[in-house]
């Protein structure tokens, strides 16, 4: 009878190592491997995400948070929104999860290398763009000049915060953040969409990479601007979400056009999805 | 090329049965045929388009993939050598492009073993099995043209007997089995599949529907007829020998142990894309019953269909079976008539 050694459906333990809060509903889970690989063995890139299995719950697709280059720990930053997830929050240091991946195409650090950046983030978007980032941070002398944009609803919904404070004390990064709306007036920068921000610093489209990720809704506005502004359809990036059920490409969830989000993305170029209608 | 007697194949598939699981068409008590395992009693040779494609052979409608002890997770496989005998070539054409989608790059090894462990007998279809038949038109029939082990051709009281494969070959190599051995063996042969293949009419729409796809859809408001229609039941999906979406889910049976599964699932249904956040890509039934038909007459993988046509392989099941007339054939003539 025939078997096959290495099922691409079966899950490895992994243990929370640390959970750090971030605002509300949104947690950083550190993980450690349990059977004495390393992370570097695992492999991931920029971009890239897992399944994280919670038995009896089921499967949920995650981003990668967490760069190739800082592997004593793989870093999630995970959403409480359905049952995996919910059963995640309930979870502490030293609880054991079980994952599949590392999973997708991610960014192609090599086409960014010697190029400007420019991050375009919403929301729970910073995520995946994360492992980029710090990624491109780490190997600074790589790239050229480097831009975050981070928008958030609200001005206490912003994620990473002390890293993203810490941004302004470096002069290798240049980060405009924007908040949606301030109903207390707290909020000492920019007020609105954060397509507004592309008003408040000047950009050289013709060597820059654009990447973003946020919500749904974004992804539209950006890219019209990016457009406008004179970037090439070659030079934006996106991470697109799905339902990405299976990570390989057979359950047909995350299907888009003739793509699967799961292994030709979740990191794509504007060239590979403009003409499909449901893709953005 | 073997022949053999039409009332031998019953003693043929009880000796097969010594070694192998046979799947073989039944007749229910009520007059239906399923594909079900050999039973000399309820066997028959007299059937024409089974109801059920026979996909579920190598993708079971509902499979358990993992057993879970305390955590851990051990793939379970629990098939076993399987004749699937009798399957019409439409439905051959089906599990030929399932296997291409579920083996190629990434092998699925639940599907991948099955498959390897079954062996095909192809009955060849003399002419169309109901009004809904179009394997011609997509290139999947009514004979099957490669990666079957046996083909079954309708002589009368004989079968004339093609072997696809090495295995089919020694299957075949002794009694019941005679020898066909007339000269014109091969031209008669020809003649048979000629006659089959003339017997089945074309449907030029389905390769016009393709094209207007192609060159950039059809109208909107298509879709958004016969999404107004849809009821979503799934029913066409169920009966589709290449519909393959699944969905896994968890079986608990005591803390941390248990069993994970495996379903079918459909793009017709509204959870299919949804995420955890509540947003929905695919938010109307028309966008979900766009993406089915366009997933088999547009977006087909190019290597995955073989040598046929699309990712149809014109069984007319859905056509058949919907409740509200929205089978493949009433999609490619809603799209050609341009009447929406």
């Amino acid at each position: 009878m025939c078997e096959h050694n290495g099922n691409i459906y079966t899950p490895r333990p992994v243990t929370i190592a640390r959970t750090l809060p971030q605002i509300e509903h949104h947690r950083l889970f550190q993980l450690s491997l349990e059977d004495g690989s390393s992370w570097e063995e695992f492999g991931h890139q920029p971009g890239q995400f897992i399944e994280v299995s919670v038995f009896g719950k089921g499967e949920a697709p995650i981003s990668i948070s967490s760069p190739p280059t800082r592997c004593d720990h793989l870093e999630i930053c995970v959403r409480r929104a359905g049952k995996v997830t919910g059963a995640m929050f309930e979870m502490g240091k030293g609880s054991r999860l079980s994952i599949r991946g590392p999973y997708g195409r991610g960014f192609p650090v090599e086409t960014f290398k010697g190029h400007k950046l420019l991050f375009v983030a919403g929301g729970l978007g910073l995520a995946p763009l994360r492992s980029l980032l710090l990624y491109v941070l780490d190997k600074r002398k790589d790239f050229d000049d480097l831009i975050l944009m981070y928008g958030t609803n609200r001005p206490d919904n912003v994620l990473f915060k002390y890293e993203l404070l810490s941004f302004f004390d470096r002069d290798d990064i240049k980060y405009l953040y924007s908040v949606d709306r301030d109903d207390e007036g707290i909020w000492k920068q920019y007020v609105g969409v954060v397509t507004g921000l592309f008003d408040r610093t000047s950009l050289s489209p013709g060597d820059t990479y654009a990447v973003l990720c946020g919500p749904p809704v974004m992804y539209r506005y950006v890219i019209d601007r990016l457009l406008k502004l004179g970037f090439a359809k070659e030079h934006i990036y996106m991470s697109l979400e799905r339902m990405m059920k299976c990570g390989v490409g057979k359950c047909g969830h995350c299907a888009i056009g003739d793509k699967y989000c799961c292994t030709d993305g979740p990191v794509f170029n504007l060239t590979e999805v403009e003409h499909i209608k449901e893709a953005i | 090329m073997k022949l053999i007697e039409k009332t031998k194949i019953k003693g043929v598939l009880a000796e097969w049965s010594k070694d192998f699981n046979v799947l073989c068409p039944s007749l229910t008590p009520n007059g239906d045929c399923l594909f079900d395992d050999f039973d000399p009693q309820t066997f028959t040779l007299e059937y024409r388009k089974p109801s059920m494609p026979q996909k579920r052979s190598c993708f079971p409608q509902a499979e358990k993939i993992f057993d879970v002890r305390e955590g851990s997770f051990v793939p379970a496989y629990n098939h076993k050598k399987t004749v699937l005998f009798g399957i019409r070539a439409c439905d051959h054409m089906g599990l030929r492009q399932s296997k291409s989608f579920f083996t190629r790059d990434i092998v699925d090894p639940f599907f991948g073993c099955r498959s390897e462990d079954t062996v095909i007998v192809v009955h060849a279809c003399s002419w169309p099995q109901n009004e809904t038949c179009f394997c011609t038109t997509v290139h999947s029939g009514p004979y099957a043209t490669a990666d079957f082990d046996i083909q079954l051709f309708d002589m009368g009281t004989d079968f004339l007997v093609e072997a696809g494969s090495d295995k089919g070959r020694r299957m075949i190599s002794s009694s019941p089995f005679r020898d066909f051995d007339v000269d014109d063996a091969q031209e008669r042969l020809e003649r048979v599949k000629h006659m089959a293949f003339n017997s089945i009419p074309i449907v030029e729409e389905v390769a016009e529907a393709m094209d207007i796809l192609k060159a950039g859809g059809a109208n909107e408001t298509v879709w958004e007829h016969l999404g107004r229609k849809c009821i979503a039941c799934g029913g066409c999906v169920y009966v589709c020998p290449t519909c393959t979406c699944f969905t896994i889910h968890d079986r608990v049976t005591s803390k941390d142990s248990g069993e994970r599964v495996r379903t079918w699932d459909t793009c017709l249904f509204e959870g299919f894309t949804k995420e955890a956040s509540g947003h929905n890509p695919r938010p109307t039934q028309a966008l979900r019953l766009k993406r089915r038909h366009e997933h088999k007459l547009l977006h087909y993988n190019p290597v995955d269909i073989q040598t046929a046509l699309s990712g149809c392989v014109g069984c007319g099941r859905c056509s058949d079976s919907c409740p509200v007339h929205i089978g493949t054939l009433e999609v490619v003539k809603a799209i050609t008539d341009h009447i929406y």
